[in-house]
């Protein structure tokens, strides 16, 4: 090795070890869970709206409440934006996350004050997405079939092997399907229902859209998902169809929170206030997320789903959103539905 | 005193006096003086003198004392232990009080109850901690050396102690930390109940599959594929090494691109590939039924799937480590069965397939491993087909996250893993496979039998095809507007990733890649050198050296290529989140990532070739009054060439591919390439993902060539063709 | 440039060299002169090699010291002992030419590289292989590769050199030959050589001191001449030039001289401090001679078995004292047939009272 080679491995490392330090109007680390491009549309616009320079790191809601669980004793993370709302009140259950009372409060929908008060206050609702499910129309002329149109629709024999939907234990989107069937069809009924619905799903997906660009790619027909992740894939020109059963569906409720311990407390309160403003909320359209914002004032995005056509149930989110019932549930589901494993 | 001694002591005299004791978030930033008097930036001297952090004294304590009490002339034994007792104590010191005293003070409850609360602080150890272990680490393996251990060779006791310490902080210590959360019981405490109940549920062990359900316990489902992947991966990597060394192939550089193009291909895009050729809306498929009226299936998902995508995905790494093993074959052995009146299929079975032994079942061993420990592939292809890997990632990651479900599960890994260790080490036995000895060895290789010849340009041509056809598609999906659905020629994908625009200071990396891309860059450059240096030092030390506890020891390096990246990542956030050792968040975790998860490779390529290097070349090098690091560079090494290049190769290329392990040690500020792809293949924009992995296997293809270019070939001097016929003219 | 030998004396006190609970060498001592070839004789598995190994540093031992011109080198590494090794293998590095190869221990030791290329030169020149520097090892012959492995030994001008069974992979003819060639070398050099080998004829040949080595211990150790003409113990008078091993009584010792009593027969021969009693007379098979007619000093037997060998006839005897093996030059005209009843003769010479 070389004098020369060593100097430039020296370079290297000393680069990459020391690392930089930009100093600003403070800094925040923001842990972002939905999809990249509205996340880094929230950097950028949170850090010209207030000069505070913004870490982001982007991973899926398990995995954040993996991280946030395992960074306990000494926190990386300053605060937790985006995602569905279950890890959220997790966390906040477990007391990884901090009580926070914004003064935006007034603007805000009620299923997000809902929310913030089943999370004691460290949790607060930031979008909302009905669940429903998404067919692919070409496949569907091609194999003349009917139109599904109701969570009864699909137990038809005609789409025998033709559904798909996430595993309830890996996919929270999953989870919210079983609890909302129980709330409408009480829960023997609905397992019932999974039952049957168990000879048309041709696969148990692990993440909860899976089952929905599985559908947008023609390898399923049928894929039971949040609504919003179906009108993604639309845009995106993808021959999807998106419904919304007629008995009536859940919803999630996608949450923020405040990391216990943050390091930069204070920017992370500026972020949580301005994320809750209208404008804020207004960025997630240009990202082609179809979410419906928490804030009052926010324009729903004309593609959005709209939640005054849906016929929502009264989703208990204290109920179904607690450790013991998911885990009560859960059981049932894999003793009487023998899905994979 | 000597050079060695004198030179780590001052190494550790320079921690201690001028490095910053203590980790630091931003980096050496202050001003010259505020870093050095402040008791964050301070060295350990400032720190125990100004900011009474008295027990920092014994560690000066134990630097001092070889210069108090080492005389030049001291007796060999007698420095040897002194230098024992001052690292032994001095190690086992600094790791106390960094875990005795923490960032929130005591670090154990019973030192709180003994001395009452404490207002004192400690974070992360830094530069000067790190500084004065090391020194302490050599002082006592020299010491070692000096009372006579492995032969008096203090590079080699070095060598030891360097691998065994680093591998027990990396591997060892973060993995017992994550599996012991097999035992935990929902209230916090341990028991082996939740254990047992954990380690015998259905999901893993149930033979559902036998009585009509979907599918058997994942047990079982991991060791089918894997056995399945590490045989074909086995018989391909053969019939490709086969190929480039022994036959008359026209398009050899082809046949190693192909070889070495799914190495290189991040993870996610041959999954996706296959699905868009096989899928039940595939090109394939659609022909299929378009011309011969097959219909559409769903039969890519599962098994047949992950074999097929799993197999193209891992035969390239069976093809290096392979490809050193058949070349090193001795010619004159062939030669030998060929005068004993052997046939060449006889010479074939009977010498050839033999000798390369320790090659098929290093291979083989690799293959099963890496089918067990894969992750992204199973993700897409999977279907109802449940595997180890991904069970446990989702009983992390997933609605109901169970990180003793997931340990339970890594456990189970974990055992199938060692039994394959286990197995081979019992099939490969005590035999010699030695071929590259000191003696010269001028003979031809014997020619292949004809049927061999036909079974291999039958199973590799076809499937160089094959890998041709998938790496089209994923060129051609770069440039289309919708891969699948809308053809049409389009560069936004590229303009969107690597965009570069002219702003007023000069270049702007516009494109959304470029930061990321930049990181990985960085990071696997640093990772595989290092990578490769310690595999092959732990390769050289299993293979050549002898010491007490060496089986338990190479057990132990294999653990982090065993356990799933997912545990690794989880276990390493466990780990070193909190003093003494804070290294989340930062670039050093990632590569420490690469090389502790990555080295195995390393390691078995050069055991697989140092077991064909005779050992009286070492020893006779020995004599010639070469130590053993002079040995090992100048006559180790460049017999081992072809191991540098796979290790290098494979440490590289994985740095920048792999995603399950790093998922959660990627920070804001340290973000990878594939965690991007992965984001984008979520939200189903094909486009930018196959654009950004094209990108990247250019980028890698590059870099593969670089490192053959810069290691070079191995020169046996064996007739092989027109250029020994030169020199023997010109001789 | 010109190769000599700085040789110096090798001393063994009490060394044992244990793996796990086996006793490869069992408390041997011994020396070795400076300037003298001395030969580790034994069969495999006595310990000879790690004997060796242990001179030249690759081995460490148990217990006991070992030391190089006065030098206490027990502990050191092989590359702190100015030793020097030609291997069994050969051990040519197959990447380096014979120059490379010849030059490559120089390396250390500092010096410009064109002394070194000089020196290696002149290494080359000394086992006659000038003008071969850019030949790979796999372009040389057998006895080839052994000498450049000699020369690359040599160069380094070692205080001792070693030879582990050097000759082993050889053809008879060419080892005779190469084996001349090292123990010429050795004289002209003045050399301390230590040289393993298990083939007691190379050993005699080109030995100044003979160690034999049985069962991890020295069985004895001495001139060629001395092991030859007074084996200490059964092992040796057998592993050395063979012998009939016969039971015999001895009587009381008198001025170093005792009976010995075998069969019929007796002989006066030095006792060598062997107690009075039964043991072992050692009776070489040229010591024995085979008449027609019977007398007092002979025994009778009968012919099993007679080869023919040219030189000389090899007879295989059944007699009272048991089975005798003999012979006999072929020039005395005996032309005795199978089944024949002789009358054998033993010495005077080629007979030693030997331990068990």
């Amino acid at each position: 090795m070389t004098i020369r080679t060593i100097g430039a491995v020296a370079a290297l490392v000393a680069g990459t070890l020391l690392g930089g330090a930009a100093q600003a109007q403070g800094r925040l680390n923001l842990y972002c869970s939905v999809q990249e491009d509205w996340c880094q549309l929230m950097q950028t616009e949170f850090e010209k709206a207030t000069g505070i320079r913004v870490a982001m790191t982007r991973k899926s809601s398990g995995e954040t409440y993996a991280q946030v669980k395992a960074e306990k004793d000494n926190p990386r993370g300053d605060i937790w934006w985006g995602g569905t709302g279950d890890p959220h009140l997790q966390a906040a259950e477990e007391g990884l996350t901090a009580d926070y009372e914004t003064p935006r409060m007034g603007e805000m929908q009620d299923w997000a004050v809902q929310q913030w008060r089943t999370g004691r206050k460290r949790t607060i609702g930031i979008y909302a997405g009905a669940l429903g499910f998404g067919f692919n129309t070409e496949l569907l002329a091609k194999k003349n079939l009917p139109e599904p149109k109701c969570w009864a629709d699909l137990v038809n024999p005609a789409y025998k092997g033709e559904v798909q939907v996430a595993n309830p234990h890996s996919s929270g989107t999953s989870y919210t399907m079983v609890a909302s069937l129980v709330q409408i069809m009480g829960e023997n009924g609905a397992f019932d229902y999974l039952r049957k619905l168990n000879t048309n799903v041709n696969q148990y997906t692990k993440s909860g859209a899976a089952p929905i660009v599985a559908a947008g790619r023609g390898e399923t027909l049928i894929g039971i998902v949040f609504m919003h992740d179906a009108i993604t894939q639309s845009v995106r020109n993808f021959p999807i169809k998106t419904v919304a059963p007629c008995e009536g569906t859940g919803y999630e409720i996608g949450s923020m929170s405040i990391i216990a311990g943050a390091r930069n407390l204070d920017s992370a309160r500026k972020f949580y206030d301005w994320a809750l403003s209208a404008e804020a909320q207004a960025l997630g359209a240009r990202a082609q997320s179809y979410q419906v914002p928490s804030n009052k004032g926010a324009a729903t995005p004309p593609q959005a789903p709209k939640l005054s056509e849906i016929k929502l149930i009264n989703y208990d989110f204290p109920k179904f959103g607690s450790s013991e019932e998911r885990k009560r549930l859960l059981s049932r589901f894999d003793a009487e539905i023998k899905i994979a494993n | 005193m000597p050079v060695t001694i004198l030179t780590w002591l001052g190494i550790g005299w320079i921690g201690f006096l001028l490095l910053p004791w203590y980790g630091l978030e931003d980096g050496i930033t202050r001003t010259p003086l505020r870093y050095y008097l402040g008791d964050e930036a301070g060295p350990g001297l400032i720190q125990a003198a100004l900011h009474a952090k008295w027990w920092l004294w014994p560690v000066a304590a134990a630097l001092a004392l070889p210069l108090l009490a080492l005389r030049p002339n001291s007796d060999h034994r007698r420095a040897g232990t002194i230098l024992i007792v001052v690292g032994t104590a001095g190690l086992a010191w600094i790791s106390l009080q960094g875990f005795a005293l923490t960032h929130r003070g005591w670090g154990w409850s019973i030192l709180a109850e003994m001395f009452g609360p404490t207002t004192q602080r400690q974070f992360g150890m830094g530069w000067g901690a790190a500084s004065v272990a090391t020194s302490l680490l050599f002082l006592l393996t020299t010491g070692l050396a000096r009372r006579g251990a492995m032969r008096g060779d203090a590079f080699v006791t070095g060598a030891i102690g360097i691998v065994v310490a680093t591998v027990a902080l990396f591997v060892f210590w973060p993995v017992i930390e994550v599996l012991f959360e097999a035992a935990l019981t929902n209230d916090g405490r341990y028991g082996l109940m939740p254990l047992a109940n954990r380690l015998t549920t259905q999901t893993i062990w149930g033979l559902g599959c036998f009585q009509g359900q979907r599918s058997c316990g994942v047990f079982w489902n991991s060791v089918l594929l894997a056995t399945i992947v590490g045989i074909t991966t086995t018989l391909l990597g053969l019939a490709f090494a086969l190929l480039a060394q022994r036959t008359a192939f026209p398009a050899k550089p082809l046949l190693k691109l192909v070889a070495v193009l799914p190495v290189i291909t991040p993870p996610f895009v041959i999954g996706l590939a296959i699905i868009l050729l096989f899928g039940r809306n595939g090109a394939v498929t659609l022909f299929l039924e378009s011309a011969f009226g097959i219909p559409p299936t769903r039969w890519i998902y599962g098994l047949p799937g992950l074999v097929l995508v799993q197999t193209l995905a891992f035969a390239p790494i069976a093809f290096m480590v392979l490809l050193g093993v058949v070349q090193g074959v001795s010619p004159s052995m062939e030669e030998a069965a060929q005068t004993l009146r052997a046939s060449r299929w006889r010479v074939f079975t009977t010498v050839t397939l033999p000798l390369i032994r320790p090659g098929l079942a290093n291979s083989f061993l690799i293959g099963f491993v890496e089918s067990l420990a894969d992750f992204g592939n199973p993700l897409v292809l999977a279907g109802n087909f449940n595997v180890l890997s991904t069970q446990i990632f989702f009983a992390i990651v997933g609605a109901q996250s169970d990180p003793g479900r997931a340990a339970a599960l890594s456990m189970v890994l974990l055992a199938v893993c060692l039994a394959a260790f286990f197995l081979q080490n019992v099939w490969l036995g005590k035999r010699a496979y030695t071929t590259v000895s000191g003696k010269g060895d001028g003979g031809m290789h014997a020619p292949l039998p004809r049927g061999a010849r036909w079974f291999i340009y039958g199973t590799a041509v076809p499937w160089m095809a094959f890998t041709l056809i998938v790496y089209a598609m994923i060129v051609v999906g770069g440039f289309v507007e919708n891969f699948g659905r809308d053809n049409s020629f389009t560069l936004k994908h590229y303009v969107v990733t690597f965009g570069i625009e002219w702003g007023q200071h000069g270049i702007v990396w516009a494109g959304r890649a470029w930061n990321s891309l930049f990181t990985t860059l960085q990071l696997s450059a640093l990772a595989a050198p290092l990578t490769a240096a310690i595999g092959l030092l732990t390769a050289y030390l299993l293979a050549r050296q002898t010491f007490a506890g060496k089986q338990a020891f190479e057990f132990t390096t294999m653990l982090s290529f065993a356990i799933p990246g997912t545990v690794i990542g989880v276990s390493y956030i466990v780990a070193f989140n909190v003093p003494p050792l804070e290294l989340t968040g930062t670039g050093i975790i990632l590569v420490i990532c690469f090389v502790f998860r990555n080295m195995p490779v390393a390691i078995r390529a050069g055991v697989a070739t140092l077991s064909q290097i005779d050992k009286s070349l070492d020893e006779c090098s020995l004599m010639l009054r070469h130590g053993s690091f002079a040995t090992l560079r100048r006559v180790v090494l460049p017999l081992l060439r072809p191991a540098i290049v796979a290790a290098l190769v494979y440490s590289f290329v994985r740095a920048i591919t792999s995603v399950s392990a790093v998922v959660f040690l990627v920070s804001a500020e340290y973000n990878l390439a594939t965690a991007y792809i992965v984001n984008r293949v979520e939200v189903s924009d094909y486009g930018v993902a196959i654009a950004y992995s094209s990108a990247l296997v250019v980028i890698m293809a590059v870099g593969v060539g670089l490192i053959q270019l810069v290691v070079g070939e191995r020169r046996l001097g064996r007739r092989g063709g027109a250029s020994s016929i030169l020199r023997e003219a010109s001789a | 440039m010109k190769i000599s030998a700085r040789s110096a004396d090798v001393e063994f006190r009490d060394v044992t060299r244990r793996f796990g609970n086996v006793v490869a060498v069992d408390s041997i001592s011994f020396t070795i002169a400076s300037g003298t070839l001395v030969t580790l004789l034994g069969p495999s598995g006595c310990g000879k090699t790690t004997t060796l190994r242990m001179i030249a540093g690759l081995e460490i031992p148990s217990a006991g010291t070992i030391r190089i011109g006065g030098r206490d080198v027990t502990r050191l590494p092989a590359t702190a002992r100015d030793v020097s090794m030609v291997f069994q293998s050969y051990a040519l590095f197959p990447h380096m030419n014979v120059i490379e190869n010849v030059a490559y221990g120089l390396a250390v030791g500092g010096g410009s590289k064109a002394e070194q290329r000089d020196r290696a030169r002149a290494g080359l020149e000394l086992v006659g292989l000038a003008g071969y520097d850019a030949r790979m090892p796999s372009e040389l012959s057998g006895g080839q590769q052994q000498r450049v492995a000699v020369a690359r030994a040599l160069v380094l001008e070692p205080s001792v050199l070693l030879f582990d069974e050097p000759l082993s992979n050889l053809d008879a003819k060419l080892r005779r030959r190469m084996r001349e060639e090292i123990r010429d070398l050795q004289q002209k050099l003045g050399l301390t050589a230590v040289y393993v080998t298990h083939d007691q004829e190379e050993a005699l040949a080109v030995s100044d001191v003979i160690v034999v080595m049985s069962q991890a211990r020295i069985a004895q150790s001495g001139s060629p001449a001395e092991l030859y003409d007074q084996p200490a113990t059964r092992f040796v008078a057998d592993f050395i030039g063979g012998a009939n091993l016969l039971p015999c009584e001895v009587g009381p010792h008198r001025d170093g001289v005792a009976t010995c009593r075998l069969g019929p027969l007796a002989f006066d021969l030095p006792h060598r401090g062997i107690a009075a009693g039964g043991t072992t007379l050692a009776v070489r098979p040229h010591a024995i001679r085979l008449h027609t007619h019977p007398a007092a000093d002979r025994l009778p037997a009968r012919i099993r078995k007679a080869t023919y060998l040219g030189s000389h006839i090899e007879f295989t005897l059944d007699s009272d004292v048991g089975e005798l093996f003999a012979i006999a030059s072929a020039g005395d005209g005996m032309q005795v047939s199978q089944g024949a009843s002789v009358h054998a003769s033993l010495g005077p010479g080629g007979l030693a009272l030997v331990r068990d």
